[in-house]
């Protein structure tokens, strides 16, 4: 052995150095391969598996909460978000606030990029309620920006859907902030 | 051989994230179907506000909970195209691949998306399968995409698209391959990065198939192809990165063929703060040894030596260092450095045995550096997460594509189990909800059994059964009186009350008058009650034939709300649904911790194997460096007893 690594040295260390830039981990054998995508699998599996029962899950709890004759959900979106950067907004529902936000940059691009975000789900009696909306953020001219907006709408025996609507109004470069209900 | 493929997406898989969701949210507006201004279904627009913000679960839960009632309507496709772009970062590539298959079709017929956009959903499959390593699947979506149009839409993809399909073609034996290739690498403009990179890997495949007068030639043009390039006020890491790279290959394959001159010509050029100089700096000490040039060698071994020696590959240098030595012979200098290097080796080799005795899914983390945000482990748009060696000996195996997946899906299991940990925790106030639900009713229950005795049922109820009788029993009778109209009443009244006055008078003229006028009056009142009683009749009848109606209706109504109270359907219903997501919850834990040992115990065995592959390394060395320890003293030995005797 001491002679041949001797007499052979310049060569033996080459090949050494070759060797080892092929790191011996990545010569896997076809079982450990095989083993992996076993695991891949199964975990594509479990995933399946897993938003299958956060569906039921979900589901379960809005049947358990909200049941759908006193249900009443409140959206939010923001088109174009040009003239608004949305901050913050606040929710009130027959004189009582139900909700409030405040916007990551992340949850505001999402927003922007048609992304409603679900701002409130509750119950209510069949009969008329007063819902009013307060977006807050910051408005043309880098000047901090408040708006309301009121609606005036009779839940039925059915879910009731509502939409804040957050809209760049082209006519006079200001947002416009409205209330409208869903069919 | 010595040479590895070299694989150029570890750098920025992000930018293939923002190219995935242009894909799928803007590249719409291009398609037959008019892309609507705002989400025309709010459940599709949650969908939109968690996929933006890059909650795929989220996201892909939501579309689930649509589905289930009843869809996404006014989107078309769209929602199964975002479906399957948060399954593809998710790491659910199967899945989405069946998804795209459903939704495009092997020609895209019937599918209301874009060529375009389904060129791009077929890229980023085919891409997905080609890190994966399933280059059969790969090679069948690649194939999908129509390359003109590609080309005209994104040219960038369009060159990400040759380079793979260039090198599944250079991973494939088939016949035909050669000419394919040919004509797919004369697509790319020589000086693009893709075609360097197709060149760098034609030198190493060329390498593996023992050509190496091919594999010379592609790196030599290779190198001359980037010197020339290169804008040197300005170079690109990406390039340089790629040129030291070729250097280096370069070099290795003249060291193998004892070209000594030629590799420290080319080895000379690497600059010696690049990324490879000290790998560079120790080829570089093997070619001067190989030319005889020992000084040298010791010169850039002594300057390795100075560096820290956790990389597997710096192992060599303690034995080079003590060869070299005795190459100029110094056998003095030689020999404690072979001990020292054997001493080296040793500890190196006990320090692995420890490793490796305590080897666990601990200690491994604690050797890694994970990127974290407010959200947890960042990741790529593959889902492999952003992680650093604490301990650069695991910089190699970190490095590799399984090692990363494992890792990934280790992560995604934990993630998984605490997803499971938390709904397992909600199913008490599941069950306290139920019950409240269950107290209400039994309130509003109790409420509605007070207001239908309020309603004195049963006594109208007796009232309408007298009533009837009575009617039928005149009816029978042909009881005029009893149908007569309440004016007829009145007036009967009026008569009797005139005939008992005209009982109580004296018989005189005026009484008999009146009398007479009386019995006019009373035959006119017979008669019109005889003749009134068909209608009063069936006034009265039809008066009876509502009221029954209304009373059939009300007990009917009674027995609904009777049954409504008795009836506990929902409650059992929701009682039962609970239970069964409690036992697939239960179920799913016990899949995804047997999940996770499989997946530690991959984890775990690949790190094992990078380590014993290590340790054979370092006792060969450490082999070689106690032979020559023995020699050297033995060599030393006979030189004195030598010189004794000559004294002598």
């Amino acid at each position: 052995m001491a002679t041949c690594l001797n007499s052979r040295f310049p060569v033996l260390l080459a090949a050494l150095t070759l060797a080892l830039t092929a790191p011996a981990f990545a010569q896997t054998n076809p079982g450990a391969e095989k083993d992996d995508t076993a695991v891949a699998e199964q975990v594509e599996a479990l995933k399946k598996k897993v938003i299958r029962l956060n569906r039921d899950l979900f589901i379960l709890e809005e049947d358990l909460l909200f049941p759908a004759n006193t249900q009443v959900a409140v959206f939010l979106s923001v088109d174009a978000g040009k003239f608004l950067k949305l901050d913050a907004v606040k929710l009130k529902v027959d004189d009582e606030i139900v909700a409030s936000h405040l916007y990551t940059e992340r949850q505001a691009k999402a927003l922007e990029r048609g992304g409603m975000q679900r701002l409130y789900v509750g119950n209510l009696k069949t009969g008329v309620h007063q819902m009013t909306a307060f977006v807050e953020g910051i408005g043309p001219d880098q000047r901090p920006y408040k708006q309301a907006a009121s609606l005036e709408f009779e839940k039925s025996t059915g879910t009731a859907a509502l939409e804040i609507r957050v809209e760049d109004r082209s006519s006079d470069y200001q947002p416009s902030v409205s209330i409208v209900e869903w069919e | 051989m010595g040479l590895t493929v070299f694989k150029p997406f570890r750098a920025g898989p992000v930018l293939f994230t923002g190219a995935l969701l242009w894909l799928t949210m803007i590249a719409p507006a291009q398609a037959d179907e008019p892309q609507p201004e705002r989400a025309e279904d709010l459940r599709y627009g949650w969908v939109l506000y968690e996929y933006h913000q890059g909650n795929a679960f989220e996201a892909l839960t939501q579309l689930a909970v649509a589905r289930e009632q009843g869809g996404i309507d006014g989107h078309g496709d769209h929602p199964a195209l975002v479906e399957g772009g948060l399954m593809l970062s998710w790491g659910m590539t199967r899945e989405a691949s069946r998804l795209f298959t459903e939704l495009l079709g092997a020609d895209g017929a019937g599918s209301t998306l874009s060529t375009d956009v389904r060129n791009q959903a077929w890229f980023y499959l085919g891409k997905v399968f080609y890190l994966e390593g399933d280059h059969d699947l790969a090679s069948e979506n690649l194939e999908r995409v129509d390359g003109d149009i590609l080309a005209e839409a994104n040219h960038d993809l369009f060159r990400e698209w040759i380079y793979l399909r260039a090198r599944l073609a250079m991973m494939s034996s088939r016949f035909g391959d050669e000419s394919d290739l040919a004509s797919l690498r004369a697509k790319l403009e020589d000086t693009d990065i893709w075609s360097l990179y197709l060149r760098y890997n034609s030198a190493v495949s060329a390498l593996a198939a023992g050509d190496a007068v091919t594999a010379e030639a592609e790196l030599q043009a290779l190198i001359a192809i980037i010197e020339q390039s290169t804008d040197s006020a300005e170079p690109e890491a990406e390039r340089e990165g790629l040129l030291g790279r070729a250097r280096l290959s370069l070099a290795r394959l003249y060291l193998r063929d004892n070209q000594f001159d030629a590799a420290l010509g080319v080895l000379g050029d690497m600059p010696l703060n690049g990324v490879f100089a000290d790998q560079a700096l120790f080829d570089y000490a093997v070619a001067a040894a190989g030319q005889g040039r020992p000084e040298r060698a010791l010169h850039a071994l002594d300057t390795l030596s100075n560096r820290d020696l956790f990389l597997p590959w710096r192992q060599q240098v303690p034995f080079a260092r003590a060869y070299v030595l005795e190459q100029m012979n110094r056998p003095q200098q030689a020999l404690p450095a072979f001990k020292q290097a054997a001493d080296h080796y040793q500890a190196r080799i006990e320090e692995l045995n420890n490793i490796r005795n305590r080897l666990s899914e601990e200690n491994l983390m604690a050797q890694l550096d994970f990127s974290r945000d407010s959200d947890g482990i960042l990741t790529d748009s593959y889902g492999r997460l952003r992680v650093q060696p604490v301990d650069f000996g695991m910089a190699e195996v970190l490095a590799s594509e399984t090692f990363q997946q494992a890792l990934a899906e280790l992560n995604e299991l934990y993630r998984m189990q605490s997803f499971v940990a938390e709904r397992q925790s909600r199913f008490e106030s599941f069950r306290v909800m139920l019950e409240t639900r269950e107290q209400q009713r039994q309130v509003r229950i109790a409420q509605t059994r007070r207001a239908l005795e309020n309603q004195q049922a049963d006594q109208w109820q007796q009232l309408h059964q007298e009533f009837s009788e009575k009617i039928s029993e005149a009816l029978t009778e042909e009881d005029a009186g009893f149908f007569m109209t309440s004016k007829q009443k009145a007036l009967r009244d009026k008569l009797d009350k005139v005939e008992e006055t005209l009982a109580g008078l004296p018989d005189d003229a005026t009484t008999a008058s009146q009398r007479a006028t009386y019995q006019r009056m009373r035959a006119y009142f017979d008669w019109w009650i005889a003749d009134d009683y068909g209608v009063n009749r069936w006034a009265a009848q039809k008066q009876l034939r509502e009221l029954n109606r209304e009373m059939d209706r009300f007990q009917a109504q009674r027995q609904r709300v009777e049954t409504l109270m008795a009836d506990d359907a929902r409650h059992a219903e929701l009682a039962r649904r609970i239970a069964a997501s409690e036992r697939e919850l239960a179920t799913l834990g016990e899949e995804i911790a047997d999940a996770l040992g499989n997946a530690r115990q991959a984890l775990l065995s690949q790190v094992d194997s990078m380590l014993v592959a290590q340790q054979e390394e370092l006792n060969g060395y450490l082999l070689a460096s106690r032979h020559a320890q023995a020699r050297l003293a033995d060599q030393l030995f006979r030189a004195s007893q030598n010189a004794g005797a000559g004294d002598e």
